[in-house]
């Protein structure tokens, strides 16, 4: 019952290896530059003399200590933002690019319903979500101890371990965007627009009137800099990110098994 | 059981009726030709038939269930090979990993004897396959389960003439073993080399369903007639079921013409007849193309291309 899904799965393979390296070495290079950072920030000024609205921006709580340097420079551009963005561009494509290049007459003149269809070319996003996830970790451990500073472990695997769902429920906006679609660029900037829409909403929401309307961004329910620098785990922000993917994933199905072709 | 039953077929894009109530049955076991110019709604037709558009109206049904219910629509494609007009892989595969994807969704009976017959390049990439290779992979693809009933929209289009040649034997020998084929075609050679029934569709609305020799019975013959002396015009032209009759020019001398030719649709007996006692240089009577056939349905607006061109 899973052919699509490891046929897409391998296909995903090696673009996501690659993607694992850079994001590995965007770790590198972040905790290469830390040590001057370090000494650049004591004492927070440099940190005051930015706006509130941008410090807010990138959840910058603090730049003094690695956690809380890495939770703005690495988790939250580079998690929160660029790999949010880069699955929910893959999922955007996915579909749309299956249908647009007239390939998804020939997947559904096999044996599967259009909801096995939608399940397994999602399901298969789960190799770059999970690949990505695995080379950093060890990378942030051993840089970090080779500058003289050190990572909880727990709370190092913790940002990576709950960055899966967030990751998949930034992919579940972009499916649904795709099986709507006829054409993958379209889909893909949509899906790009909403993810990134929703970021900065609730970005700049937190702490008006307004901040309930958040709620609906992924990026709520993901927190780096709590998780590094409190030790907080959300875990009821992890069911929500789950919750809204199947939803998402439930709504696609509907979609897709109703559209024309 | 009808392998393929369409009963008043229906497909609009809002005011325009791509399919507008087509209605007839492909039997188990035979080669069925769908045949239309460009934009006549055949692929529209196969894939409503495939479950990949919904009908606006009416009825198909594939090897008996209903393309509306997707469970049986499933269950029937386990049974079903399709060759889509425009085909595609996904191109960063090699012709392996899909015959794998394949095998491994629908099961694979004879992939190894397909691929000694059409010989597509499955250790490469499909970004590096030609068209005609891409379509020899198609058809791997579509016959390897061993299906009841193998649906190709624009088969051979793209193949080179002894592919295409090798694929009419195949396709013959598959039928003698029971395969129902159901194609459609705008190269009218190829269904008069490979139906057994033929469907001609135009603007959205099936003109008429014949087997093909009545088709070509019914078109008549074409009759051409050199004769010694010149023949009395009258006479022929008087004859029944003598349509567009012309006089050839080069066959003119000072009492009348010599050459004549025309299509016949009557009794052969009648004409040998009036030709009785006469002395004749030549004397050809054959079936005629089933080009003229297409025009008759189609008027002068026909595709006329026989060259596998594309649509």
């Amino acid at each position: 019952m899973t052919a699509i899904a490891r046929y897409d799965g391998r296909r995903r393979l090696r673009g996501s290896l690659y993607l694992s390296v850079a994001v590995s070495a965007l770790a590198a290079l972040d905790i290469w530059v830390y040590p001057s950072f370090r000494d650049a920030f004591a004492g927070e000024d440099l940190l005051d003399a930015y706006p509130d609205q941008l410090l807010q921006l990138f959840d910058v709580q603090t730049m003094t200590t690695i956690e809380g340097f890495l939770a703005t420079e690495l988790y939250v551009f580079g998690w929160i933002i660029l790999l949010g963005l880069y699955v929910a561009y893959l999922a955007a494509g996915r579909v749309a690019g299956d249908i647009e290049h007239e390939r998804m007459d020939i997947l559904l003149s096999l044996p599967v319903s259009r909801a096995r269809t939608v399940t397994e070319v999602f399901a298969a996003l789960a190799v770059p979500i999970v690949v990505v996830n695995l080379l950093p970790p060890a990378v942030v451990f051993v840089g970090s101890a080779l500058i003289g500073e050190s990572i909880a472990v727990a709370d190092l695997l913790a940002v990576h371990l709950l960055s899966v769902p967030y990751l998949f429920a930034c992919a579940s906006i972009g499916l649904v965007v795709s099986v709507a679609s006829d054409r993958a660029d379209i889909a893909q900037r949509i899906a790009l627009g909403v993810v990134f829409g929703l970021y900065l909403i609730e970005s700049l929401v937190v702490g008006t009137d307004y901040q309930v309307v958040g709620v609906v961004a992924p990026s709520r329910h993901y927190d780096p800099a709590a998780i590094l620098v409190d030790g907080t785990y959300d875990l009821v922000g992890a069911v929500a990110l789950t919750g809204m993917t199947g939803l998402l994933l439930a709504a696609s199905i509907v979609w897709f098994r109703r559209r024309d072709l | 059981m009808a392998a393929i039953a369409f009963d008043g077929l229906t497909k609009a894009y809002g005011d325009l009726l791509a399919v507008d109530g087509v209605s007839f049955e492909v039997d188990e076991g035979e080669i069925f030709g769908y045949l239309g110019a460009n934009g006549a709604g055949k692929s529209t037709t196969i894939r409503v038939l495939m479950g990949f558009l919904s009908p606006t109206a009416g009825d198909a049904r594939l090897l008996g269930h209903d393309v509306t219910d997707e469970a049986a629509l499933v269950e029937a494609k386990r049974h079903v090979g399709y060759l889509p007009d425009e085909l595609r892989f996904d191109e960063s595969a090699t012709g392996r990993e899909i015959l794998d994807l394949h095998a491994e969704l629908k099961g694979d009976e004879r992939s190894g004897e397909l691929l000694e017959l059409f010989d597509p390049p499955v250790d490469r990439k499909i970004r590096s396959y030609s068209h005609g290779n891409v379509k020899k992979l198609g058809l791997v693809t579509a016959f390897m389960h061993d299906p009841d009933l193998v649906v190709l929209d624009e088969p051979t289009g793209g193949l080179d003439p002894l592919v295409k040649q090798r694929f009419a034997d195949f396709v013959r020998a598959e039928r003698d073993q029971g395969l129902t084929v159901f194609f459609s075609s705008h190269i009218l050679s190829e269904v008069r080399r490979l139906c057994d029934r033929v469907g001609i569709v135009r603007g959205g609305q099936l003109v008429t369903v014949d087997p093909i020799d009545v088709l070509l019975d019914r078109s008549g013959k074409v009759v051409r007639i050199v004769a010694r002396e010149p023949l009395d015009h009258k006479t022929l032209a008087g004859l029944d079921g003598v349509h567009g009759l012309e006089a050839s020019p080069e066959g003119r001398d000072g009492h009348g013409f010599r050459e004549y030719t025309f299509t016949f649709t009557g009794d052969i007996d009648a004409l040998l007849d009036v030709l009785a006692g006469r002395r004749l240089v030549d004397l050809a009577i054959e079936e005629a193309p089933l080009g003229d056939v297409f025009l008759r349905f189609y008027g002068e607006n026909v595709d006329h291309d026989d060259t596998g061109g594309q649509r």
